[in-house]
């Protein structure tokens, strides 16, 4: 009785269970409970969400896009100022096309994120508060579009965290935020 | 004497009894186990050598490799230690909860033969792959992400492997098949039942790893045209993530294995304890979207549904064993006479022995450092700042590198007693090495999971916290951790060497004997008594998961804390 290399007595399924191990069963399923209500209340009510529309799209349409928004751009010290609110950024092995950029605080830009080659990770951090980071993939063949506005102005860096060849440390681009921006 | 490995004091049909376990065990089981055994052992000392020029270049402060080695170096320690020390040793438990715990004869042997030489042809072969890398090919790491080209023999190398793991585990199969045939009708012991579970999960990763692979391989050989990298994603983590939960439920019935042996431990309750193991076949794989979860592509109702194992079934599963297993302890040893207060059942029970501490170590790390951090890297928004970074390391190392890699030396300590019938070399050595890996390697992780999460430091770079080509930008401020890291990681791998040495001194050089009681309770390990298991005390247990719900609990509202901090990101 009670080996698990013999079998079990055959009345295995009736046998009570000890009062502790119901209440920590009850505890296991109201957390389990709580996890999943959580996550699935912030998709709601949080203001982090990696959630935005994929388009499929091919290598050259989407460095069409890019080129031709940086037509549109006008520079500020060496950076893009998106002309509206869609902002294009493509990894290509070892840089980030569309970087630098300028946004302004308390606006609403659409990142539209992919890649010209193999994947890349598009992982932005304030310069000063390097625990606020956040990852988000860019696949070659896929535009994800998702929203995202920045509250603090500074300078953002944008490093490449999803392998991409010998070179990929060197991938790093820049997010100027600023609260103001004139051209 | 090597031959001498080979053989124990069989009758005429090729059984004997172990004196430790009771179990009769048949020569042609007991072989392929210690074969399969010493094969993931050779593979620990390959990984936990790469192991040494990883930790060593991502603490910049020593920088030993350039970029090209240390990707090449990462791939092979990610391989050989992932993949085939863990998969070696999962056939071994196949057998052993099998046919070894079932009592008989290993079926088709010739079989387990073919899959043990496929399996290390394919492990040859991507050891060669992965060392010959050269452009336009790049290192693979773990994931050969698509499009990045890896060598196309590691494709080909990685089908081989697959195959021959399919046909190891078909001895398993008709073992079970025959006992259900053969045998004597009636449920099988907990154990096997946990191997089987194990199986099923397996096969089902073992398909979809079968299918990434061919689709890479004829697309890197130019017979497809391109490759859809979402696509790769999706199937690549079905083996990705599947493997990892075989490395899980393999180990959770060697918990109960052990603790049952050498600590006395009883199961409390069938039922519960039966019906987690079911809840993991339901929900398990599920969980491979949570590999996909700050991906474009899949929706965000696919991403919550799967990664939350569809309302968390698999991780109440895994609740559900951390108090079962204790709470058999607890209880065995209580109705052992063992009892005292709250914790006397665990601080009287046998901690030299090393089979017994590196079990408790796995069972306890494994949920403390592995699982918490899992469960909420594994919530949608909080895997934005986890993932791809030093964090996400620092998990996985709390789960297999902790977790299931611990549970597995016990189990080698196990063999080299009870099977190669040898006592240990440097027997002090022996009895303190799980301490030594588990505190460094706690160390250790801990350290990447705070680089990772409070700095932002990416994983599978070469160099970033002091350098980033091209800009002054850097991620210095992590360094104070990295000095931290950079010692206990070199710590841990010579506690890692430590278990190497003794395990093949004892095998090749220990003296020859019947394991001795030393082993097991001084009751033996089937005790009888007329007071059922269930009614004893198991309060200890339940302290000790409730501190462990406070702990989750806690690092539950710091990661939304952090998360909550950032920038509005979505809509
Ligand atoms: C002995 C001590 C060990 C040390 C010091 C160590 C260190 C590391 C470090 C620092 C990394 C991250 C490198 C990076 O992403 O840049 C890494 C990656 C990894 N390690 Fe370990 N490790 C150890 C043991 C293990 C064990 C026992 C396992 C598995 C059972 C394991 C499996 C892996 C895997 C799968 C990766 C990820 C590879 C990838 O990114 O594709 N390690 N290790
Ligand atoms: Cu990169």
């Amino acid at each position: 009785m009670g080996s698990p290399i013999k079998p079990p007595d055959e009345d295995w399924w009736d046998v009570p269970v000890n009062r502790r191990e119901s209440i920590w069963l009850g505890l296991s399923v109201a957390w389990s409970m709580i996890l999943f209500g959580w996550m699935s209340l912030w998709t709601r009510i949080g203001d982090q969400n990696p959630i935005g529309e994929t388009y499929d799209v091919s290598t050259e349409e989407y460095q069409e896009k890019v080129e031709s928004y940086r037509e549109e751009a006008e520079t500020l010290d060496g950076s893009i100022v998106p002309p509206s609110d869609d902002i294009y950024v493509a990894g290509i092995r070892f840089q980030w096309r569309g970087l630098p950029v300028v946004v302004e605080t308390g606006k609403t830009y659409k990142f539209h994120i992919s890649s010209y080659d193999v994947q890349h990770g598009f992982s932005i951090r304030p310069e000063d508060v390097l625990s606020q980071h956040t990852n988000l993939l860019a696949l070659p063949g896929y535009e994800w579009v998702i929203e995202m506005e920045f509250d603090e102005p500074g300078t953002y860096h944008v490093i490449c965290n999803e392998f991409c060849g010998v070179g990929h440390s060197s991938m790093h681009g820049v997010i100027e935020v600023r609260d103001e921006v004139n051209v | 004497m090597i031959f001498d490995l080979f053989d124990n004091d069989y009758d005429e049909d090729g059984f004997r009894t172990c004196n430790v376990t009771g179990m009769s065990i048949h020569r042609s089981v007991e072989n392929p186990v210690k074969v399969f055994g010493l094969t993931a052992v050779v593979a620990l000392v390959v990984g936990g050598f790469f192991a040494i020029g990883v930790a060593l270049t991502r603490w910049e402060f020593v920088g030993l490799l350039g970029p090209e080695e240390f990707y090449r170096w990462l791939s092979l320690h990610a391989w050989n230690l992932l993949i085939f020390w863990m998969v070696f040793m999962e056939i071994a438990i196949l057998y052993v909860g099998g046919p070894m715990v079932l009592g008989r004869r290993l079926p088709i042997p010739k079989i387990a033969k073919v899959g043990w030489g496929t399996m290390v042809t394919g492990a040859l072969v991507i050891n060669y792959a992965i060392w010959t890398t050269e452009a336009p090919n790049q290192a693979p790491l773990l994931t050969s992400y698509a499009p990045l080209p890896s060598s196309p023999y590691f494709y080909a190398g990685a089908i081989i492997f697959i195959l021959g793991s399919v046909v190891a585990a078909l001895p398993f199969f008709v073992s079970l098949w025959q006992e259900k045939s053969w045998g004597e009708g009636g449920s099988l012991p907990l154990v096997t039942f946990g191997a089987f579970v194990t199986s099923i999960i397996a096969v089902e990763a073992l398909l979809g790893g079968l299918a990434v692979m061919v689709y890479a391989f004829l697309w890197r050989i130019e017979i497809l045209e391109s490759i859809d990298a979402a696509v790769y994603r999706q199937v690549f983590w079905i083996i990705g993530h599947g493997t990892q939960q075989i490395n899980l439920v393999a180990m959770v019935t060697v918990w109960y294995f052990l603790t049952h042996i050498v600590g006395g431990a009883e199961v409390v309750s069938e039922k519960v304890s039966r019906t987690a193991f079911v809840l993991y076949i339901f929900f398990i794989n599920l969980g491979a979207a949570h590999h996909l979860l700050s991906d474009p592509v899949v929706s965000i109702s696919w991403r919550i549904w799967n990664a939350s194992y569809a309302f968390y079934g698999a991780t109440l599963a895994s609740l559900i064993h951390a108090f079962a297993i204790p709470a058999g302890i607890e209880a065995g040893r209580r109705r052992r006479g063992k009892g005292g207060g709250l914790f006397g059942w665990l601080t009287n029970a046998p901690w030299k022995n090393p089979v017994f501490s590196a079990t408790i170590f796995s069972i306890i790390l494994f949920g403390f450092v592995g699982g918490i951090t899992g469960v909420v890297m594994g919530q949608v928004q909080l895997n934005m700042t986890w993932v791809r970074t030093l964090a996400t390391v620092g998990h996985f190392h709390g789960t297999v590198a902790l977790g299931t890699t611990i549970a597995f030396m016990g189990l080698v300590y196990f063999v080299i007693r009870t099977m190669f019938m040898r006592e240990f070399r440097f027997g002090r050595l022996a009895s303190l090495q799980p301490y030594l890996y588990a505190a460094t390697m706690t160390a250790a992780t801990l350290m990447l999971m705070y680089i990772g999460l409070l700095y932002g430091v990416p994983r599978r770079i070469h160099s970033v916290v002091r350098d980033i080509p091209g800009t002054d930008f850097s991620l210095s401020a992590a360094e104070p951790l990295m000095m931290i890291f950079g010692p206990f990681a070199l710590l841990a791998i010579i506690s890692g060497a430590a278990f190497v040495v003794v395990a093949l001194a004892s095998v090749l050089f220990g003296e020859r004997k019947l394991p001795g009681s030393d082993l097991v309770p001084d009751e033996g390990v089937e005790f009888e008594s007329d007071e059922p298991v269930h009614k004893f005390d198991m309060r200890g247990t339940f302290v000790i998961t409730l501190i462990f719900l406070g702990a989750f609990i806690v690092v539950y509202i710091a990661n939304w804390y952090l998360l909550s901090q950032l920038w509005s990101i979505g809509p």
